[in-house]
């Protein structure tokens, strides 16, 4: 996915060094390193309980590692508070919601964390309509987000995470329940954003699928560790090989 | 007879409708986390600061609104720690009730008053009293509109909003003390063990009927503002127990809107089934 370019390395918007996480009754992951780059597609796979999403939460600063450092942006995930830059996606969170919400209200939600003045900003409100432009969400933003399609409600999520435009886009198994047709728009929609918006993506999922022909890199969470996939296991998802630092 | 011409009645809907009102705003942001027993169990809680307050011959109020305050902040240290289970939350709020009896039945309180404590005595209230229920409700309102959406974000998805940047301790903590203040607030009008109620049923009410988290609020609040005058209006006329008279006609609106709301949707998808009409 990232275009070719002759120039300096982009700075990396995630890094994970010799990070170690464990429950009180197992270790999960064991000295895991990791960067991924702005305009760079990583994608993560592992059967379910393999720690994909430890991983993924070490990432975002919701679990602090036992040993090892998490930064983003360059900055200790601990102390990180440029919350705006951070776009997260999580897992079928729509569904089980009890109560209504349109789907604008959902997309709203990701600009919770902004300042009262910058959340009713006339540049916020731009980009409230961009995003959901951009996700082909103007006809149904008024709709229950229960009463729309699986791959409608997987994009408003994905519309709640880029509303504060940020550079780095984490997604946990977005494809999950999607149909043929949701997917292939969801692709689309990667693909703009890594190519043309230049934005980091780490995709999790247990399906590789899912990703293929989009991934710079494919790593799998195996033992604890994380084991680069290019050119081995999986030659056709990977439209370039690097290695997993 | 107009109920309105009597200064109780008058009393006894301001207190009522407010408490009603606001009860739901708060109450749809626990039942959107699942927490919907939440004020059920504060109301235990708080008992348990009336039989101190008996006791020590305080406002029965104050000794409510600080068990119940404490037992909040409590309970979200637990959570946090992971400690806060089914049976821990059971223990605490049991633990509550019970206590509040003992210590009110060494107090001597009469069985009178722990019923109107219970299940409410709206038409027993002083104008000093309304004031404070007044008060108690504005606070609901502008902790509600002030922390509106990092509330709903909170209540969406509790790991996306902290990645989002809202501070999800603070806020819960807020939602804690805000659960507080509607049960001390309805503890004299509804009732200590009534009050859940009118946090919860209006809000699955105004569920079968609204489209959005912000319809889904103003419905909620205008369905309990409803109950709280017609279950006035019936238990004055009847000679009903008001609170009950209450949450009843809270559960009938509930079942109304259910209707209502089914057959809206199987309109609504026959709509969205049925082919454009050129095509």
């Amino acid at each position: 996915m990232s275009p070719p370019t002759a120039g300096p390395a982009p700075p990396p918007v995630l890094e994970l060094d010799g990070v170690t996480f464990g429950y009180s009754d197992a270790t999960v992951l064991r000295a895991v390193s990791l960067s991924v780059r702005e305009g760079e597609f990583v994608a993560v796979v592992g059967p379910n309980g393999s720690g994909k999403t430890t991983l993924l939460r070490l990432s975002l600063g919701l679990l602090q590692p036992h040993r090892g450092k998490v930064r983003l942006f360059g900055i200790d995930a601990a102390s990180f508070r440029e919350w705006w830059r951070l776009g997260y996606v999580p897992q079928r969170a729509v569904a089980s919601s009890p109560l209504p919400l349109s789907v604008e209200e959902v997309v709203r939600t990701g600009l919770a964390g902004r300042e009262r003045s910058a959340r009713r900003g006339k540049a916020t409100s731009e980009r409230l309509e961009h995003v959901i432009d951009l996700m082909g969400l103007s006809a149904v933003r008024r709709r229950r987000v229960s009463e729309v399609s699986g791959g409608q409600q997987q994009r408003a999520l994905i519309a709640r995470a880029l509303v504060t435009a940020p550079r780095l886009l984490v997604l946990d198994e977005p494809t999950t329940g999607v149909d043929a047709a949701a997917r292939a728009v969801l692709r689309e929609s990667l693909e703009h954003l890594v190519g043309v918006e230049g934005m980091g993506v780490v995709y999790v999922s247990h399906d590789p699928g899912a990703f293929a022909g989009l991934a710079d890199r494919v790593l799998e969470v195996e033992d604890g560790g994380l084991v680069d996939l290019a050119g081995s296991i999986l030659p056709s998802v990977t439209r370039q090989t690097a290695s997993a630092t | 007879m107009n109920p309105f011409e009597f200064a109780f009645m008058q009393k006894a809907f301001i207190a009522c409708t407010l408490t009603a009102a606001v009860a739901p705003l708060v109450g749809s942001f626990i039942v959107q986390r699942g927490q919907s027993l939440v004020g059920d169990g504060m109301g235990h809680v708080a008992f348990a600061g009336v039989g101190l307050a008996f006791l020590v011959g305080a406002e029965p109020l104050v000794g409510a609104l600080a068990c119940s305050v404490l037992a909040g902040l409590l309970l979200v240290r637990m959570s946090r720690a992971g400690l806060a289970g089914d049976l821990a939350i059971a223990l605490i709020f049991y633990g509550g009730i019970a206590f509040g009896y003992l210590l009110a039945s060494r107090a001597g309180a009469g069985q009178t008053r722990l019923v109107g404590v219970l299940f409410g005595s709206p038409l027993n209230l002083s104008w000093g009293r309304v004031w404070v229920i007044a008060a108690l409700a504005a606070a609901v309102v502008a902790l509600t509109a002030a922390l509106y959406p990092r509330l709903v974000a909170l209540a969406f998805n509790e790991e996306a909003a902290r990645v989002s940047g809202v501070a999800t301790d603070r806020i819960v903590l807020a939602l804690t003390l805000m659960v507080a203040l509607v049960v001390v607030g309805g503890m004299s009008s509804i009732g200590l063990l009534l009050i859940a109620a009118m946090m919860v049923v209006p809000v699955a009410a105004a569920a079968q009927l609204a489209s959005s988290y912000r319809g889904t609020l103003f419905t909620a609040s205008a369905v309990g503002s409803f109950s709280a005058v017609t279950g006035l209006l019936v238990a004055h006329y009847l000679d009903y127990s008001p609170g009950s008279a209450i949450v009843l006609t809270a559960i009938a609106a509930y079942l109304v809107a259910s209707g209502v709301g089914v057959s809206w949707r199987r309109v609504r998808v026959r709509d969205l089934a049925a082919p454009a009409p050129n095509g």
